[in-house]
């Protein structure tokens, strides 16, 4: 599902790259960037985290035309004179002026690096609702976006990702340079696939797909058929015979109480002693048996 | 400086890597001593440094560079340390006298709400430095800021985003735009419970996003040693070209009077 993801998304699509501090989602994100410039889409990027440098490297920079950063990485906040984008811009007027700046005819991809930088600063609220705008408007063909899951409350990550048409959590894989991906697609016509598949980055952002990990149970079954016999393979005899598997089973446990080791225990036999009782002045001395009542 | 943490972070104060963030954090423990060591490391490397020393004087830190060898009195007369010693300039804001030019940087003191915008001014004119230099002055390397250390802004009141802006802008300052380094220290309790947006287990997740190498130092989970003083996990964020995996390494270390030595789990020499 990933390799389709990067192929395309529809239009009017809203795909979020969901990740950690464990492993970053950057990169992934720079993979569909080069995807799309493949398929000769306009992509314009705001880039909040990281400077301008930092995310043209390793993208195909050779088409400048069609690649358009929007940097408010240096004075996202508006702290100097000239800012060149605030967070405080991104509502739906000024990002389709920003679109709009530079005339194509075909409506652009828009890549925003990172949704978390917005929502720092901008109520949830106001960016879902940014967000369904852009999709409905026409300017954006399709919006990508990089979501740091572990710096928002589950409720805000929630509602982003409800929006989403498109869904790729990411997190590091068993072995160095892997990393799984959960993906989550929801179609026209409201059917959710979902799908886990590991995967790695290539040098030049290229994703090459591991394996599919679609059954999460089969793999689970499988670790139980291949459970270990453990009395095989010893020097001494762990297994126990027929006779001796009776002589088991009819073994009385020592604290187990049946009925005739009550009794034999509470109703003194002959022989055994008794004990003579002379109350004092002093002694409350109650004729009842105290334990009448109990159910022993 | 130690300098087998340099062997280990593959740096030297002739050769280190420029425009990165480090992040020093500990859990229940304290990783202060990373702080001496770094900023001995960029004095020796001839870095102009701009120290921002929120919790400790100046003395303190002066004693301590002196054990490894570097002297802070005479790198701040020479132009090349530039100190805001946090615990002096806080008392000329909540004690204000007529002939006391107040130090902007720190009026967050007065209104938390404000956010961290004066202090950022003031690191900034440290790094960039003054433009006419005087005749004579000699001329240091990149520009680096230490900080020590940044949750205790949010004890102040501070609000973890304002200290997140705070760090994204220094960072695009130090890092990106002067191509110096950032060394900045975080303290977490470890018993916070949050699934929310405040602090500093938030504000360290916040910071591990931006940094390109993290030192995490911990007590051992094993419990209290006599001659282990705790565990370091180094963990590099690459950025570019090969392997975008993070790359991570676990090591002990132990802290002498002159230095801390580090070494593979397993391998103090108490224990060989």
């Amino acid at each position: 599902m990933l390799t389709e993801l990067l192929q395309g998304i529809e239009a009017g699509g809203f795909l979020v790259i969901q990740d950690s501090c464990s492993y970053s989602g950057r990169h992934l994100l720079k993979s569909f960037i080069n995807a799309a410039l493949n398929r000769a889409e306009v992509v314009h990027v705001l880039g909040f985290d990281v400077s301008e440098e930092e995310l043209k490297d390793g993208l195909r920079t050779s088409d400048t035309q069609r690649l358009h950063i929007h940097s408010a990485y240096t004075d996202p906040l508006g702290w100097t004179e000239r800012p060149a984008f605030t967070v405080h811009q991104f509502r739906l007027e000024d990002l389709t002026d920003l679109v709009k700046q530079t005339p194509h005819p075909k409506p652009a991809t828009l890549i925003i690096d990172s949704l978390s930088w917005i929502l720092r600063h901008v109520t949830p609220p106001a960016v879902c609702k940014t967000l369904h705008q852009l999709r409905k408007g026409g300017a954006v063909r399709a919006v990508i976006g990089l979501l740091h899951a572990d710096m928002h409350q589950r409720g805000t990550v929630g509602s982003v990702c409800h929006l989403a048409t498109s869904l790729i959590a990411v997190a590091p894989g068993a072995k160095g340079d892997e990393a799984v991906a959960k993906i989550t697609k929801r179609s026209k016509f409201r059917k959710v696939m979902q799908d886990e598949e590991i995967f790695s980055l290539n040098g030049d952002f290229t994703v090459t797909i591991h394996s599919k990990r679609s059954n999460p149970e089969q793999n689970w079954n499988d670790a139980e058929e291949e459970q270990v016999d453990p009395t095989a393979e010893l020097t001494f005899n762990l297994r126990l015979s027929d006779s001796e598997l009776e002589a088991k089973k009819k073994l009385m446990l020592p604290f187990v109480f049946s009925k005739e080791k009550k009794k034999a225990l509470l109703h003194s036999g002959p022989g055994s002693g008794r004990i003579l009782y002379e109350p004092d002045a002093n002694d409350d001395y109650d004729q009842e048996d105290p334990d009448d009542d109990l159910d022993v | 400086m130690f300098t087998e943490l340099n062997s280990i972070l593959n740096a030297s104060p002739d050769s280190f890597t420029q425009g990165e963030f480090i992040l020093v954090s500990d859990r229940q423990s304290d990783a202060s001593f990373l702080i001496h060591h770094f900023l001995s490391f960029y004095l020796r490397a001839r870095c102009r440094v701009c120290f921002l020393g929120l919790v400790q004087s100046f003395c303190h830190y002066n004693a301590v560079g002196q054990r490894l060898g570097v002297s802070l009195t005479q790198a701040k007369e020479k132009g090349q340390l530039i100190f805001l010693e946090g615990l002096k300039e806080s008392l000329s804001i909540l004690i204000p006298h007529e002939n006391n030019t107040e130090h902007q940087a720190m009026n967050f003191l007065r209104d938390p709400a404000v956010g961290l915008r004066s202090l950022y001014e003031f690191v900034r004119s440290g790094l960039t430095g003054s433009g006419s230099s005087e005749e004579g002055a000699e001329e240091w390397g990149p520009p680096v800021l230490l900080v020590d250390d940044l949750s205790v802004l949010l004890s102040l009141g501070v609000g973890t985003g304002a200290v997140l802006d705070f760090s994204h802008y220094c960072r695009a300052t130090a890092c990106s735009q002067l191509q110096g380094n950032m060394v900045m220290l975080v303290r977490c309790n470890g018993d916070e419970e949050e699934d929310g947006d405040e602090g500093s287990e938030w504000l360290l997740k916040g910071l591990s996003h931006q940094c390109s190498l993290a030192l995490h130092v911990q007590g051992l989970p094993t419990g209290y040693c006599k001659d282990i003083h705790g565990q370091v996990e180094v963990c590099w964020r690459m950025r570019q070209g090969d392997g975008q995996h993070t790359q991570k390494k676990l090591f002990q270390y132990k802290v002498h009077d002159k230095g801390a030595s580090f070494f593979a789990r397993g391998t103090s020499s108490a224990v060989l």
